[in-house]
């Protein structure tokens, strides 16, 4: 029996410091701000002339939105190359369809600069991709729970990188802060498909022995080491029978 | 639907209990010689078969319902945060910082699609939502670390009362909260 | 030799028996206070709560195993040592969780869900001496199963302490396995792997206590190893009692020896195998958990209940139906307590299934369907052997006196008791709640009509025991 404790500990002391700490999504409860809010419905004016409203736009297929501004020297560039690798890299677009929109949070962004952003990202042709601006700007901010300061200092906008997801009856249901992979990107976009994702782990529980982790790659809930400590205790009674068997044969033969 | 399981395991119990009965009474009356039955095998699997397909039927009834699978395909139309704690339910349509906890009153409609996301700010609770008969109609449990998305349509206005049930510590028979349907 | 197991034998009794009633009284006083009849404050009330809970669950749990124990004897030689140690170790467990308990005023209930024994209401030692108790009792517990499971792997081959060779439909092998030997060693393959759950519980609980904030645990996983430890231990005690009814029933009632045949053997060993997953339906309501385990959780308490149930409730009543018994209070408690676990087994599929749990989790309905097959199932079986057991003392006639009364007194006040339960739960009553709201007002009545038949119980308990008692105290007492 002591021999079996000692075991155990020896089992859990190894795997304990062998553990890194997974890692955990930037988000944290800001995220959780106007979540099913129907955003505001605000008249866009897209890149190669359109002019469509934000649900109107939605309607065929749910969006991804991007809020932006074209003289950000900060975040925007990154967040707007990293979604389009990583769209580009998960591939969903026949499983789980959406269109994405980048808008300018800048009313004094004009719809070349848009243009122009568009260009300088190689996105002009590429389907799905809306760049635009539109006038009602506030309301729309608004309705997200997005809040840019301006700086006057350094002339420009001091915000978060924002993508928030957009179903097709127009509401959020769901939005990434910071720059963030592509597992938790495929978390959105499975968001406005409606696929219905029961809980999640907050990004506060840091906790190393998990029963389970949701992989947004494949989409599936995937043991982790948690799971080990609860099959453990039969794999040893089993071979601790089997144990006793072998011993006490030796000795009677 | 209550009052339906108690009726289901009153009848159910009343039937086996009277079973135990028959057989103690008849070996009461029994002789020396009675031999009791025959061909006991056979009446043993017939006894379990009987068993296993009314169970598989309950099995397949129930599962559907079960409350993972509600409203999967539905968008809501609002979302409550609910963070709780030793011994206050907060809610919010905003979210909650569970290291400042405020809380606003709910209004909700009627048969309106709500997610309650609920999770816990210390030990684990339940958050469990009773009508105005004073009746369970959905729960779900608040554990730290996790939030659990519940998903319900209100049929009924009228204020809706929150007790925990999941033992969280001397204060554990006072925490509740309310939130109103219109 | 005999002896030396008929003293630890009656040890173990008189102390299971005085424990009983000591944890009787905790749940009357608890249930009186809910019906508003007397006044504890809530810490009292949940500090009682948590030492009923974890008194009964002990107790039954080693009255099954000294049963089992005693009754190996006739195929096995078993170790008195390990006997005596895990009685020693019980002893002194016990006593930690009450000082723990009584002076310290730990009350974070039975199951002690984490991270509940860290959030310190009470004295700041009583935590760890509580974790301790649990080690110590663990360890105890470990050994005796351990060296039990030597005992029988000495005599019998893995697959004949399984009985794989019944398994064949006319087999007519040369070693025979009795249903005693297999239904023991199936449970305590399922006790040794709740302890070593225990101790993993325990570890990293302890780790965390002692890391000051540096190791934090994940509750979901402490919940699933709290109810595979707690709910498994619960499941396997009823299975230790059955064992020892498959042994008696006949031998008590001047009937043919049970014999495996292969039906039996192959219902246990499957319940072998589902009992593991039937735990998970604790976790229904934890929407976090998977649904596919939620599922296999809702299809595997059904099907650990069908095969053990269904063969051990037919043989019973084909046993029994239309011959002629030697009825004796050894007997009734067993067919008593046969019928007591059916509709406790009932109360369980209804509250098993996930679309219902979510209204009755947590309820009364869940202290009802589980007091149901203790209080009027395994309790009975193991008072049908300590009743048994005392005869044997002497010159093993049973005589009975008043028989009629102390079960009148024990099955009348069990079923209002436990109806008090069922009633409440399906009004939405809390468990655990130490007063009611004025929403649950129903829950008032219930608790001083449950408390007033819980009386009646007690007092056919004590009836009933009394005789038990003198009997084993005069001869753990005697010169033999």
């Amino acid at each position: 029996m002591f021999r079996l404790c000692l075991f155990t500990s020896i089992v859990m002391l190894t795997i304990l410091p062998a553990q890194s700490l997974f890692s955990q999504s930037l988000g944290d409860f800001r995220e959780e701000i106007n979540i099913y809010n129907t955003l505001y419905d605000a008249p866009l004016h897209l890149v190669g002339g359109a002019d469509v409203s934000l649900h109107e736009l939605a309607k065929d297929k749910p969006i991804i939105l991007a809020l932006v501004f074209s003289r950000c020297s900060g975040v925007c560039n990154p967040l707007v190359l990293e979604l389009k690798e990583n769209l580009r890299m998960l591939n969903l677009q026949q499983e789980l369809p959406y269109s994405v929109l980048v808008l300018s949070f800048d009313p004094w962004d004009k719809i070349e600069d848009m243009q122009y952003m568009a260009e300088r990202f190689n996105l002009t042709n590429e389907p799905d991709w809306y760049f635009g601006v539109t006038d009602s700007i506030n309301q729309v901010i608004n309705s997200v729970g997005f809040k840019p300061i301006w700086d006057e200092k350094k002339k420009q906008f001091d915000h978060d990188a924002l993508l928030a997801g957009v179903s097709t009856k127009g509401k959020m249901t769901k939005k990434l802060l910071g720059l963030r992979n592509s597992k938790d990107l495929r978390m959105l976009v499975q968001s406005i498909n409606k696929v219905f994702i029961p809980s999640y782990r907050l990004p506060t529980n840091t906790s190393i022995f998990t029963c389970f982790n949701y992989d947004p790659e494949t989409g599936k809930i995937v043991p982790g080491t948690g799971l080990l400590i609860i099959i453990m205790p039969v794999l040893i009674t089993w071979l601790t029978v089997i144990g006793i068997r072998m011993a006490v044969r030796k000795k009677t033969t | 639907m209550q009052s339906l399981l108690l009726y289901l395991f009153l009848i159910l119990t009343v039937v086996s209990t009277s079973v135990f009965i028959y057989v103690y009474r008849s070996s009461i009356k029994a002789g020396d010689k009675d031999g009791g039955l025959t061909n006991v095998l056979t009446k043993r699997m017939w006894f379990i078969l009987i068993l296993f397909v009314v169970l598989a039927i309950f099995f397949s009834a129930t599962v559907p319902k079960s409350p993972y699978f509600m409203f999967k395909d539905e968008i809501p139309s609002k979302s409550v945060n609910v963070t709780a704690g030793q011994y206050f339910f907060y809610m919010s349509y905003s979210a909650i910082n569970p290291d400042a906890p405020t809380s606003e009153p709910i209004e909700l409609g009627v048969n309106e699609l709500v997610e309650f996301r609920v999770t816990s700010r210390d030990v684990t609770h339940t958050f469990a939502v009773y009508d105005e008969n004073n009746q369970v109609v959905a729960q779900t449990q608040a554990m730290p670390g996790y939030v659990n998305n519940l998903r319900w349509k209100f049929e009924k206005p009228g204020t809706y009362k929150i007790f925990c049930l999941e033992y969280c510590g001397a204060g554990h028979h006072i925490m509740r909260g309310s939130f109103t349907v219109k | 030799m005999e002896n030396k197991f008929k003293k630890i034998t009656s040890l173990w009794i008189i102390t299971v028996l005085i424990l009983f009633v000591v944890a009787i009284i905790l749940g009357l006083l608890m249930r009186f206070n809910q019906g508003g009849n007397i006044k504890l404050d809530p810490v009292t009330f949940y500090t009682d709560m948590t030492i009923h809970g974890l008194t009964m669950i002990g107790i039954w749990f080693v009255a099954g195993m000294a049963a089992v124990n005693y009754i190996m004897e006739r195929y096995v030689r078993t170790s008195y040592k390990a006997n005596l140690i895990a009685y020693i170790m019980t002893v002194v467990g016990v006593l930690m969780l009450w000082g723990a308990g009584f002076i310290g005023k730990f009350h974070a209930g039975w199951t002690f869900l984490y991270p509940l024994p860290f959030k310190i209401m009470w004295e700041q030692w009583a935590t760890p001496l509580f974790l301790y108790a649990l080690l110590v009792l663990g360890v105890g517990w470990t050994i005796w199963t351990v060296s039990l499971m030597i005992s029988l792997l000495k005599k019998y081959t893995l697959s004949q302490v399984f009985a794989w060779q019944h398994f064949k439909r006319d087999a007519k092998p040369e070693v025979e396995t009795p249903p005693f030997v297999l239904i023991s060693m199936i449970s305590l393959v399922g006790v040794l792997s709740c302890l070593i759950t225990a101790a993993a519980l325990d570890f990293l609980l302890l780790t965390e206590y002692y890391s000051n904030g540096g190791f934090i645990n994940d509750a979901l996983l402490m919940k699933n190893l709290t109810y595979f430890f707690g709910h498994t231990l619960a499941n396997e005690m009823l299975y230790l009692g059955l064992a020892v009814i498959y042994e008696l029933f006949s031998e008590v009632s001047g009937r043919p020896k049970w014999k495996t045949s292969w039906y039996v053997a192959y219902a246990w060993n499957l319940t072998l195998f589902f009992v593991l997953f039937a735990f998970l339906h604790h976790m229904y309501m934890d929407f976090v958990q998977p649904e596919t385990l939620q599922i296999i959780g809702q299809l595997a308490s059904y099907l650990a209940s069908i095969p053990s149930t269904g063969v051990t409730i037919f043989s019973i009543l084909v046993a029994v139906y239309g011959t002629k018994i030697n009825w004796n209070l050894a007997n009734l408690m067993f067919f008593i307590g046969t019928a007591g676990w059916v509709s406790g087994g009932i109360g369980a599929v209804i509250d098993a299934t996930i679309s219902n749990n979510f209204l009755l989790h947590n309820t009364l309905w869940v202290p009802a369907h589980f007091h149901t097959y203790n209080a009027l199932g395994n309790v009975l079986f193991s008072l049908g052997f300590f009743y048994w057991f005392s005869f044997q003392l002497k010159d093993g006639i049973i005589k009975d006196k008043h028989s009629m009364l102390k079960i009148l007194l024990i099955v009348i006040g069990g079923i209002g008791f436990l109806a008090a339960f069922y009633f409440a739960g399906a009004d939405s009553v809390a468990r655990r709640y130490a007063n009611y709201p004025e929403e649950m007002a129903s829950g008032k009545f219930w608790a001083t009509f449950g408390g007033t038949f819980a009386t009646i119980y007690l007092l056919g308990i004590i009836l009933f025991i009394g005789g038990i008692l003198k009997r084993c105290f005069g001869f753990v007492f005697s010169r033999v």
